[in-house]
């Protein structure tokens, strides 16, 4: 494998890196899970550079490859415990839910940051990954259960259940719906 | 007047209630109960806003030393594949044996139904059956490094398409083995079809018409009849086990039904609608080491042939007489003689493909309405249960039944 082939490879993707970082880390929410997942959706892309073929936009291939190197690292994440450990609500948000409970006040606060973090730590992977999708990065139902594999009644049930989560969560812990 | 539930609310605040919007924009005009419940859905996911946009951190360096060295694994492991044993001449050779040598394993199941010993008679008609029914395990094992991605059709290369070949051949070596042994061809036209299934690798194949969704939706429409009319059919063989009598009133009844010409002709429709969509996403969903595809493919690929076989058979035949009513009322007893030994792989096969074939595709559905994790406990429970269903319809098969 000459070298090379390596550097013009991330030449292309180079301008896709922030996109692909950013992406990551809504899908997966810590920095160091982003990171992991970019270098495994370039090393994944890079390994099968041959399917590309040009046959749609790089960033549209790109997409696709880190949300479901997203899937797998959430996955990876949940089968180690270890290593899988989100914060537990009650530690996030005593302060915030006390103090001023509505969430719109709130939303500017890194306690209310920690505490939808927290509470969407609690979803599964594919909750997480198609709430993220649709929540963040605005994509339709269609356009995620496309690219996630699943079908589109599967990815709005998805989404439903981490909506019933999240708020779940949040009403525990005293913010006002 | 009946409330919004959360989740069409869920759906109007992120415009995907289609349709609906109309009548959902109209309710919560009306009604104060669901208006309050929205906005407070609304004021929740308002403030779930995404982190703000970040550079990436720069790590080039570390990112181009890990390509380098898993480019250099992946060189070392594809080097390695080359001098494993099952190297792509060997995996096409094997794929392509399994036709081949079909005609000698089956009378070995009914050589082994006659031994003396009870005892060796089980484990010799066990393993020469194992031996009959490897033909889909060993497509899916040459399937595994599999053709390369962007499909099969078009030019790819000779070898590849000879290895998919051989594994559709050794998947439906039992029911195209059946086709021609009902047809009342010899041995000679058995080894004519495979020869002419391999010369189809010479030529480029077309790429299959049509989008995999609506392929998809004619497939499914045609599955549900066509399931019903299998899975009376499973069921009963598994009531055989148990019963012959309880077994004989509903074969009776399932006769009827599907001799009405009515039945007969949807029947036939279905399985042609079945074959052509499956054929064509068949092709499509083959992909390289892709463990639950190609498993669906190969399910698919034998289910195409058996229902074939299964029901154009008796046009086929060349002196098919009517079988009389009450012999077919009576359970098979497929060690009986040796000419219909060869059905016990063929149907047991079937079976398996059947609940292998829906329950991957239930197991994709189930994720629309279970949690990831029940939905694996269920597959498992699934398999074992499925697994029972195949060893009651065998046994049933082999003319073993708790009540006469």
């Amino acid at each position: 494998m000459p070298d090379g082939d390596v550097d013009v490879f991330l030449a292309l993707v180079e301008r896709h890196r922030t996109y692909m970082y950013n992406l990551a880390l809504r899908l997966t929410g810590r920095e160091q899970n982003a990171q992991d997942v970019v270098q495994e959706s370039l090393l994944n892309a890079f390994l099968h550079l041959d399917r590309f073929e040009g046959r749609a936009d790089l960033r549209t291939w790109l997409n696709r490859i880190v949300v479901n190197c997203a899937l797998d690292h959430l996955r990876g994440l949940r089968r180690r415990p270890d290593a899988y450990a989100p914060t537990p609500l009650s530690d996030v948000v005593d302060t915030a839910a006390s103090a001023s409970p509505d969430p719109e006040r709130l939303a500017a606060s890194a306690d209310w940051r920690r505490l939808v973090a927290a509470a969407m730590a609690g979803m599964s992977p594919l909750e997480r990954v198609t709430f993220a999708l649709r929540h963040f990065e605005g994509r339709s139902i269609a356009e995620i259960s496309e690219t996630v594999g699943i079908g589109n009644n599967a990815a709005k049930q998805h989404i439903f259940r981490a909506v019933r989560k999240l708020r779940l969560a949040l009403a525990a812990h005293g913010v006002s719906q | 007047m009946s409330h919004l539930t959360d989740d069409e609310l869920v759906l109007h605040f992120y415009d995907e209630d289609g349709a609906d919007i109309v009548r959902v924009e109209r309710h919560l005009e009306t009604c104060l109960a669901c208006a309050r419940t929205y906005e407070g859905l609304a004021r929740t996911l308002r403030a779930v806003t995404p982190p703000a946009i970040v550079e990436a951190p720069d790590d080039t360096a570390a990112i181009r030393r890990l390509l380098l060295e898993r480019a250099r694994e992946r060189d070392s492991l594809v080097l390695a594949r080359a001098q494993a044993w099952l190297t792509e001449p060997r995996a096409i050779a094997l794929a392509w044996l399994v036709p081949v040598l079909y005609p000698l394993v089956v009378p070995a199941i009914f050589a082994g139904s006659r031994s003396e010993d009870a005892l060796a008679r089980g484990v010799l008609v066990v393993l020469a059956l194992l031996l009959a029914c490897a033909g889909p395990a060993v497509a899916v094992l040459v399937l595994r490094e599999g053709p390369p991605a962007g499909g099969l059709h078009g030019g790819g290369p000779h070898a590849d398409r000879l290895r998919v070949l051989g594994s559709v051949m050794a998947t439906i070596t039992p029911s195209l083995f059946m086709l021609v042994a009902r047809g009342g061809r010899r041995l000679d036209w058995w080894y004519a079809a495979i020869a002419a299934a391999a010369l189809l690798a010479l030529v480029p194949w077309p790429a299959p018409a049509g989008s995999t969704p609506r392929l998809k939706r004619m497939h499914r429409l045609a599955s549900v009849l066509l399931g019903l009319f299998i899975l009376g059919h499973i069921v009963n063989q598994s009531v055989g086990f148990v019963s012959v009598p309880s077994y004989a009133a509903m074969r009776g009844v399932m006769q009827l039904a599907s001799e009405q010409s009515v039945s007969y002709v949807l029947i036939i429709a279905m399985v042609a609608l079945q074959i052509f969509t499956g054929a064509a996403m068949g092709l499509k969903r083959v992909t390289t080491g892709v463990f639950a595809r190609n498993l669906q493919a190969v399910s698919g690929w034998y289910l195409a042939v058996f229902l074939f076989a299964h029901v154009f058979s008796p046009y086929l035949a060349r002196a098919a007489a009517a079988a009389p009513v009450a012999q077919a009322l009576t359970p098979p007893h497929l060690l009986a003689n040796a000419s219909a030994v060869a059905a016990l792989p063929y149907y047991l096969l079937g079976v398996s493909a059947f609940l292998l074939h829906i329950g991957l595709y239930a197991r994709l559905a189930a994720l629309g309405w279970l949690a990831e994790s029940s939905v694996r406990r269920l597959s498992y429970a699934t398999a074992v249960v499925g697994a029972m269903v195949v060893v009651t319809v065998g046994l049933s098969l082999c003319g073993i039944h708790l009540i006469r």
